[in-house]
């Protein structure tokens, strides 16, 4: 039994692999902890803690991975280093990506677990270096030419060279106190110095976008030159007007002769040192008069930079402070356009403008007055009201622009007249209403006529005879004719045979009925009769008619 | 149109930037015209890229992820204007490009860092003044966006200069990084408009 137990206690043993090297009596290998990382331009330091220490031959080794990579990649100056620092440079690595690290203890042929892993951003992390700082004196003013940080093809910073900003710390070797701090370019200078003196400065770079403050350079001395003879132009000014840029200058002494030049704002930011690209500025060469005037077109908008320079033959002085030139300053506003309508009894005002935040100052006043009324807003379409209906009113405007830093006019525009729309609306109503009712009641008058006229045909039937009759009734026996019915005219006659008087009674009788029976019977009865004309014809109607007068009296 | 209204548009197509240019609170309308402005010039630069230079194009992988919101917009546009200063300040001489034309592009581009850097020094004396006042959660989740997008616009840039170095500054590698700035400018004048 007890052979058993020791046999599992030895499996146990065994069987536990941390275990066994102890029992080996070898040394536990830890990895190392609190791992960070360095950066100044292109060099990284790695350091770490071991517990392990740094006695005897324990060695560390560490490998990177970027996100891209399957593997571990062995970290090139890191390799079994001995000591808790090493010293590594990734050239061909993306310094904006993640970069991760991990590092090992070895002992031998023993290496401990990796170490936790650390991850960074190897541009977040840098730090920026010194830049390279050289010198140039003048009497009263030193260049300085600064290189960026960083070597040359320096991956680091290689977005950046153009982007860094550099502070300047300056002071006197003599005293200490005095300290300037400015913000300058490359091949920018320092003005206002004493001549013949000590100064000492360092630089440091910047990149405020990332909140990157450098390392100062290393302090640089240099000594101001004795007096110049001619001093340089000071306190230059920049003006414009309509066509042309004026820059004006102080000089002390005369019998001089000046030179203007002007060079492109970008450049000062592009080229390390930009002395050669400065430019002349024609008519301004060798001028006797303390201000140069040159047309606006030769600087189209942008930044730029002027200087002068005087010379009397013998000597020539420094180049004067660069004068900052931005023509945005010089922009003229132009004037708005103004157009009016007349609508009842207002005015609508039209302002034509760009779509700029301006302000519209707009005097308004009756045509032969002189009283103004000025009205100010933001507005490009608004009316006045309640104006005289038919006068002038002229109207003029002029553009402001405000902001915080500056405020600019334009000129006042082109006058614009117009007249108002006649009259009261109400008058006009009235006038229409009563021209339109004067037509109304013409037109009615004339329907109405017509109207009665309708009815009194219909109704009262005119007895004139039509006209085309009246005509032919102009001989006397026709009107006797047809007055036969109102007029009774008796003819005598007589008896000629006795034989027909009782047929002739018989048919009396039925003269009222039919008078044409008649005629064809009295036809029959004498030959005599026929042939004669219708006189007689119509005589023995008569006749018949005298018969049937006298024939009661017969009958009865 | 008549002429005088010519003019005036003419005049105010200047007038506008030049105004807006001293005006912080104005900086989308205003980067939105220069934008279109540098656009016109990058386009009369050249005439189209020459055939044999086609073969060459590659795709620098704009990172379209980038969606800049008005706060951060300025320093999108900040830093896309340096670094498109900063590549065209390279050795152009290869290039068959009007003289003219590039320094006043590059002239344009100055004057809008100027501005950009001007408004951005404003926020930051803003910031400080307001340091008293507790740091928003959101701010700062703000501020961490704004560097992952400032990181990836570093390194598609960093994707053109290496293409340029590669191809030592040839003729048709030119042409390619104007064609494809000029794709970087209207990408990001879209976010102007919101």
């Amino acid at each position: 039994m007890l052979t058993l137990l020791r046999a599992t206690t030895l499996v146990l043993v065994a069987g536990a692999p941390g275990l066994l090297p102890a029992v080996a009596g070898e040394k536990n290998l830890k990895p190392p902890e609190n791992i960070e990382v360095y950066i100044t331009d292109d060099n990284s330091t790695l350091e770490w803690n071991s517990s392990d220490g740094t006695v005897g031959n324990v060695t560390f080794s560490a490998v990177y991975q970027t996100p891209e990579m399957d593997d571990w990649i062995k970290l090139p100056g890191c390799q079994h280093t001995a000591g808790t620092k090493c010293y590594f440079s990734l050239p061909d690595l993306d310094v904006y990506e993640e970069l991760q690290l991990r590092i090992r203890t070895e002992k031998g042929n023993d290496t401990s677990s990796w170490s936790e892993v650390y991850s960074f951003i190897p541009f977040k992390k840098a730090q920026i270096g010194p830049p390279k700082v050289h010198l140039a004196a003048e009497d009263k003013a030193i260049t300085i030419y600064i290189s960026p940080p960083g070597t040359e093809d320096n991956v680091m910073w290689s977005l950046d060279e153009k982007a860094f900003t550099y502070r300047l710390v300056m002071w006197k070797n003599s005293s200490n106190i005095e300290e300037r701090i400015e913000t300058v370019h490359p091949g920018g200078k320092i003005y206002k110095l004493s001549p013949e003196t000590t100064y000492c400065l360092k630089v440091r770079a910047e990149l405020l976008m990332y909140s990157k403050i450098g390392i100062y350079s290393p302090v640089c001395c240099i000594n101001t030159t004795v007096e110049n003879k001619l001093p340089p132009p000071e306190n230059l000014e920049i003006s414009a007007n309509n066509e042309s840029y004026i820059l004006k200058w102080d000089y002390a002494y005369v019998n001089v002769t000046f030179q203007v030049q002007w060079l492109h704002g970008f450049l000062k930011v592009i080229s390390g040192t930009s002395l050669h690209k400065w430019e002349q500025i024609p008519n301004c060469e060798h001028i006797k008069i303390t201000y140069c005037v040159f047309l606006r077109k030769l600087l189209p908008k942008g930044i730029y930079y002027l200087r002068v320079q005087a010379s009397n033959g013998n000597s020539t002085s420094f180049w004067s402070q660069e004068k900052k030139l931005n023509t945005a300053i010089y922009t003229i506003i132009p004037p708005p356009v103004i157009s009016m309508k007349p609508v009842n009894d207002s005015l609508r005002v039209y302002v034509n403008a760009p779509e700029v935040p301006l302000i519209y100052e707009i005097s308004f006043w009756e045509n032969n007055s002189n009283t103004e009324r000025k009205y100010q807003g933001g507005k490009t379409d608004f009316t006045i009201a309640n104006l005289q209906p038919l006068t002038v009113y002229c109207v003029k405007a002029r553009a402001h622009f405000v902001s915080e830093s500056w405020n600019k006019s334009s000129i006042f525009s082109d006058i614009v007249c117009e007249k108002t729309k006649p009259g009261n609306s109400y008058k006009s109503w009235v006038i229409a209403g009563i021209c339109i009712a004067a037509v109304f009641i013409v037109v009615i008058i004339y329907i109405m006529k017509n109207l009665l006229r309708c009815f009194n045909y219909v109704f009262f039937p005119s007895l004139k005879p039509p006209s085309n009759i009246d005509k032919y009734l102009s001989e006397q026996p026709l009107k006797n004719l047809l007055l036969l019915t109102t007029e009774e005219q008796i003819e005598r006659c007589s008896i000629i045979e006795n034989t027909n008087t009782n047929t002739i009674m018989k048919e009396t009788n039925q003269i009222d009925e039919d008078h044409k029976r008649y005629n064809s019977q009295t036809s029959q009865d004498s030959g005599n009769y026929s042939n004669e004309d219708e006189n007689t014809g119509s005589k023995a109607s008569e006749e018949l008619l005298q018969l049937e007068t006298g024939s009661p009296e017969t009958n009865s | 149109m008549t002429p005088k209204y010519i003019w005036l548009a003419h005049f105010v197509g200047l007038f506008m930037t030049c105004i807006l240019s001293q005006d912080c609170n104005l900086l989308k309308v205003h980067l939105s015209t220069v934008t279109w402005q540098n656009l016109k010039i990058l386009n009369e630069m050249s005439n189209s890229i020459p055939i044999e230079c086609l073969r060459e194009i590659q795709d620098f992988k704009l990172p379209k992820e980038i969606q800049p919101e008005k706060t951060s917009i300025k320093y999108i546009f900040y830093e896309m204007f340096t670094q498109a200063i900063n590549i065209f300040s390279q050795n152009t001489s290869n290039s068959t490009w009007d003289k003219e034309q590039l320094v006043q592009f590059q002239n344009k581009l100055y004057e809008q860092i100027e501005y950009l850097q001007q408004c951005l020094n404003k926020e930051n004396k803003e910031k400080e003044d307001m340091k008293e006042v507790k740091a928003d959660e959101k701010e700062h989740s703000g501020a961490e966006v704004l560097w992952q997008s400032q990181l990836k616009l570093r390194r598609y840039f960093s994707r053109i200069y290496n293409f340029l170095k590669d191809k030592k500054y040839s003729r048709c590698a030119w042409e390619i990084v104007r064609v494809e700035i000029r794709r970087c400018f209207h990408y990001f004048e879209t976010f102007t408009k919101s």
